[in-house]
């Protein structure tokens, strides 16, 4: 209990705040004493004193005032460039060579070169990835006779090694988070999984959101994630109708009822699987009589046909035209890759970029990373595979097998399609701070790694200089340039307090991949 | 608590607060997504029973039958509707044969430590501080695992809106054991259990013997040195997670796990589960502000070869009662203020299927053991019956208790927290009598 005064409410928006012409001047946010305190604390290192706009939180129309978490949260004073700010946001780790590369290209440069991911030569990665995770290429009939165990590990072990190291990061970040959007749980579908995500998710990643959403709802993983193979006319099952409609399109607040979740799933009666995981359509558990969904009528059909399944297709393309899609899409959308509470005039600007472009995530992703929501966006938490993303990218380790990353996934806290509920892994902060110790521990192993068989970090470029020299280094490697102050002193200072030898090179390593600003971006 | 409140008259008081003053003084972390405006007020109690227990909580996942566990064998039924993998009537002479409880329920012999009934659980049953709750489980009907596990843990059915847990919530509501602790609850665990999810200074610790930050022993201090100053400016919630854990490593550093001896010999199996029951007593006997523990064990989703005499289920219900034997012997014998509770998302089919297995069902049984648990004896609201028409479904043992009756008596009664609506919101328990 650190106070239970009843003390007047700290503004959350502190003194430096812009100003919020859609902020309601009754209604007053709680904040955790020390989250505004440290909000308000000026920064080390802070010595330019550049004002930096805070985002506002929107009100919440409680009868309780309620917390809005990171709303005030800043980035480090370090973190001055928009491009840095870019970068971070746009990959999974601002290294040395990424960095060279978006100042080489410039802002809008960089952008365009992320975004036109097919343009972007990896092939390298591609190649490592067929070579070394060869059923992720194979169809689900293949797959089918394969061990489940080593399904489960190729697929983990390819994601990883894909986001830490694809040349295409932006792209990489954007599959993530599809991939929690049309979450399913590896232990429910098993192999299936590999075809909905290389099918799926990586085919529409940066497409267009209908045709992915279009694709998820023709996908057998999916169709048995949620229970829609077990959905027959004479009882339907509303567990895929409620999630397309609650998850995956117009939001839990999306103005669906009930009676839409049943009517809906009628109208999917018919969508299933075949044989070893093929989308079929099966005319014959197909409930042919008529249905209403959220104000579209679909008459009775006179039989049982093929053509039952156009029902189900006007469905979607129902919801993937509702503006509470465009709502909730654009919403989440934001809140991945800018801010965790974007304000209304975001979301309605993203909308329209939605509306006006049918739903292309290319677009959208573009309008929002915009030099002036970046310069503003507080700094978010990176979530485990992130983290673990960033580390691998940063160490640049030379890696025979991914299974110590995997293995450490999982001590982490996010084993890779390992979230049961359709959900997928939250991207809250307040969820993921307590884990840190796996963090500092997996800092260590990581430093440590010098194996022939397994994977290996090399130092020599560390030692090859001064101790100032690694710590510019590791700047360079594991900061993109904009390592906070206090960590660099604190650095140096570890360092020089003991032999500078590999050892110490490596312990100076572990603790920059376990210090507080390699945790955020 | 008391150094802030002058007023505090040592009475058992209770002060109500806003949500306001709640959310900013209990929980870290906490948000409005995490309690969410429809729960009721929270009354924090601001002098409290210092001799409230500890909770441990245990998670059977995978659907416990508990038509084995707590075997009926007064209910004909029971043997018509197994025949290859009933327990045997404590009165025949078959070696396997059950241990009777109360001449109508028996426990197997993976639940007594074998045939002479001096193991496992028996013992604090005897000593009647061993509470059996059958034909219980949750109302909300689900099969599905991921559904009924999630319902169960957060304490409120089919409720998207709710994300914490029970115990979390619980412990959000209630001032700490210790003021200064620098954690109050573990999962035993990689992730948070749903069950603690809300939880202030609450950690999931994989391994609490070995919980640090590993390599060098030599500069370990000095690098936690590093990680205190480095996220002295951290934001929240990050900086206070990052206090607790470096706070929570030099803790644990001091708790002797490797040298402990256990009470009355107590002998913990080398499993995960025994390992961690393990580790929670050292927790509690080191008296560092440790309140809750969340334990799981897995292995009970018996849908083939279930044996309870000999195989899978055997060794499972060896592994659950030998280790919470042990706890008992070692802990709550000793007189600990500690309560355990044990639950299982839902039972099996009453039948079993052609694979000498049993497929996901309804009712099944819970434990409560303590000193404080009025035990030594097999609790139900009037046994269903395991005839087909008495079946839920034609099928499955009907759930005649909700467990949140049994957890809402133990944190009132127990963990002295009178939050009732808001550990377990939109319920009206009712009474069994299940606290002394």
């Amino acid at each position: 209990m650190a106070t239970t005064s009843p003390s007047t409410p700290t503004s959350p928006a502190g003194s430096d705040a812009s100003t919020n012409a859609e902020r309601p001047s009754r209604r007053s946010f709680v904040f955790l004493g020390a989250l505004a305190a440290t909000a308000l604390l000026p920064k080390a290192g802070n010595a330019q004193g550049k004002t930096r706009k805070r985002p506002v939180a929107e009100p919440v129309d409680s009868e309780f005032p309620t917390v809005r978490q990171n709303e005030s949260v800043a980035a480090f004073s370090e973190w001055e460039t928009t491009l840095g700010r870019l970068v971070r946001r746009a990959s999974y780790g601002a290294t040395a060579a990424e960095v060279a590369k978006a100042n080489q290209l410039g802002f809008q440069g960089y952008i365009n070169y992320q975004l036109n991911y097919s343009r972007i030569d990896d092939s390298a990665v591609e190649t490592a990835v067929a070579q070394r995770w060869p059923l992720m290429s194979q169809t689900s009939d293949a797959l089918f006779s394969a061990d489940a165990g080593t399904v489960r590990t190729q697929l983990q072990e390819s994601t990883i090694y894909r986001a830490a190291f694809s040349q295409r990061q932006l792209y990489q970040r954007m599959v993530e988070f599809w991939s929690d959007h049309f979450n399913q749980d590896i232990d429910k579908v098993g192999y299936l999984l590999v075809a909905d995500q290389r099918d799926v998710i990586r085919k529409h990643a940066l497409g267009k959101f209908p045709d992915l959403l279009k694709a998820s709802a023709h996908s057998a993983s999916m169709m048995v994630y949620l229970d829609q193979n077990a959905s027959r006319n004479k009882a339907p099952n509303q567990n895929y109708a409620r999630e397309i409609m609650e998850l995956h399109t117009l939001g839990v607040d999306g103005g669906y009822t009930q009676d839409d979740v049943a009517e809906l799933s009628r109208v999917l009666t018919g969508w299933t699987v075949q044989g070893r995981g093929q989308f079929v359509f099966n005319p014959l558990i197909h409930d042919i009589g008529a249905k209403t969904v959220m104000g579209v009528t679909i008459p009775a059909a006179t039989s049982q046909s093929a053509d039952g399944i156009n029902e189900g297709e006007k469905m979607l393309d129902f919801l993937v035209n509702h503006p509470n899609t465009m709502r909730f899409i654009s919403t989440k959308m934001l809140k991945w890759l800018l801010t965790p509470n974007p304000t209304e005039t975001q979301i309605t600007a993203i909308m329209s970029v939605y509306k006006a472009t049918g739903g292309d995530i290319k677009a959208m992703v573009r309008a929002i990373l915009n030099d002036a929501w970046l310069a503003a966006a507080p700094m978010k938490l990176k979530r485990p595979f992130h983290f673990l993303a960033s580390s691998l990218r940063s160490t640049a380790p030379t890696i025979v097998s991914m299974a110590t990353f995997n293995s450490q996934l999982n001590n982490l806290g996010q084993p890779l399609f390992g979230w049961d509920t359709p959900d997928g892994y939250p991207d809250k902060v307040e969820y993921w701070a307590g884990n840190i110790v796996p963090r500092w521990n997996y800092a260590t192993v990581v430093s440590a790694l010098n194996s022939q068989t397994t994977a290996a970090v090399d130092t020599t470029a560390y030692r090859a200089g001064s101790p100032d020299a690694a710590v510019d280094l590791i700047d360079q490697n594991f900061f993109g340039g904009e390592m906070p102050l206090v960590t660099r002193n604190a650095l140096l200072t570890y360092i020089k307090a003991g032999t500078f030898n590999d050892t110490r090179v490596r312990e100076a390593i572990g603790l920059a991949i376990s210090a507080n600003a390699f945790q955020w971006y | 608590m008391n150094e802030q409140h002058p007023d505090d008259c040592g009475c058992q008081e209770y002060n109500e607060l806003s949500r306001r003053q709640f959310i900013t003084t209990s929980a870290v972390g906490a948000s409005a997504a995490f309690f969410p405006a429809w729960l009721p007020r929270v009354v924090m109690s601001k002098a409290f029973a210092s001799d409230r227990d500890i909770i441990v909580s245990v998670f059977m996942r995978g659907g416990a039958d508990g038509l084995s566990l707590v075997a009926p064998f007064a209910d004909a039924n029971y043997y018509t509707s197994r025949s290859t993998i009933a327990i045997p009537r404590p009165d025949s002479t078959a070696a396997t044969k059950g241990l009777n409880l109360d001449g109508f329920f028996m426990f197997p012999q993976a639940m007594t430590g074998g045939a002479a009934g001096t193991g496992g659980l028996m013992p604090a049953y005897q000593l009647q501080d061993l509470l059996i709750v059958h034909a219980t489980g949750q109302l909300n009907n689900s099969r599905s695992h991921f559904d009924a596990q999630r319902y169960m843990e957060v304490g409120k059915p089919v409720d998207p809106t709710l994300v914490t847990g029970w115990l979390g919530r619980h412990l959000a509501s209630i001032p700490p054991l210790k003021p200064d602790a620098p954690l109050r609850a573990l999962g035993v665990s990689n992730g948070l259990q749903k069950t603690l999810v809300g939880a202030p200074k609450t950690l999931p610790i994989s391994d609490p013997t070995n919980y640090s930050i590993g390599g060098s022993a030599t500069t370990q201090t000095q690098r936690l040195g590093f990680m205190q100053s480095d996220y002295a400016a951290s934001e929240e919630p990050l900086h206070s997670a990052a206090l607790d854990a470096t706070n929570t490593v030099t803790l644990l550093k001091t708790v002797n796990f490797a040298g402990y001896k256990t009470a009355n010999n107590a002998v913990y199996p080398n499993s995960s589960f025994g390992r961690a029951l393990r580790s929670v007593a050292v927790l509690i006997k080191s008296d560092v502000g440790i309140e809750a523990a969340q334990v799981d064990i897995g292995g009970w989703d018996t849908h083939s070869g279930q044996d309870p005499l000999a195989g899978s289920m055997f060794r499972t219900m060896q592994d659950f009662s030998n280790s919470l034997g042990a706890f008992y012997a070692d802990v709550i014998a000793m007189g600990y203020n500690v309560t355990v509770v044990a639950v299982s998302e839902f039972g099996r089919n009453v039948r079993e299927n052609g694979s000498a297995g049993t497929d996901h069902g309804r009712g099944t049984v819970m434990f409560a053991m303590g000193k404080g648990i009025n035990g030594g004896r097999v609790i139900m609201k009037n046994w269903p019956g395991l005839a087909r028409e008495n079946l839920e479904s034609g099928q499955d043992l009907k759930v005649t208790i909700d467990y949140r009756d049994i957890l809402a008596e133990i944190v009132q009664r127990r963990l002295g927290n009178p939050n009732l609506g808001f550990v377990f919101p939109s319920w009206t328990p009712t009474t069994f009598g299940v606290t002394r």
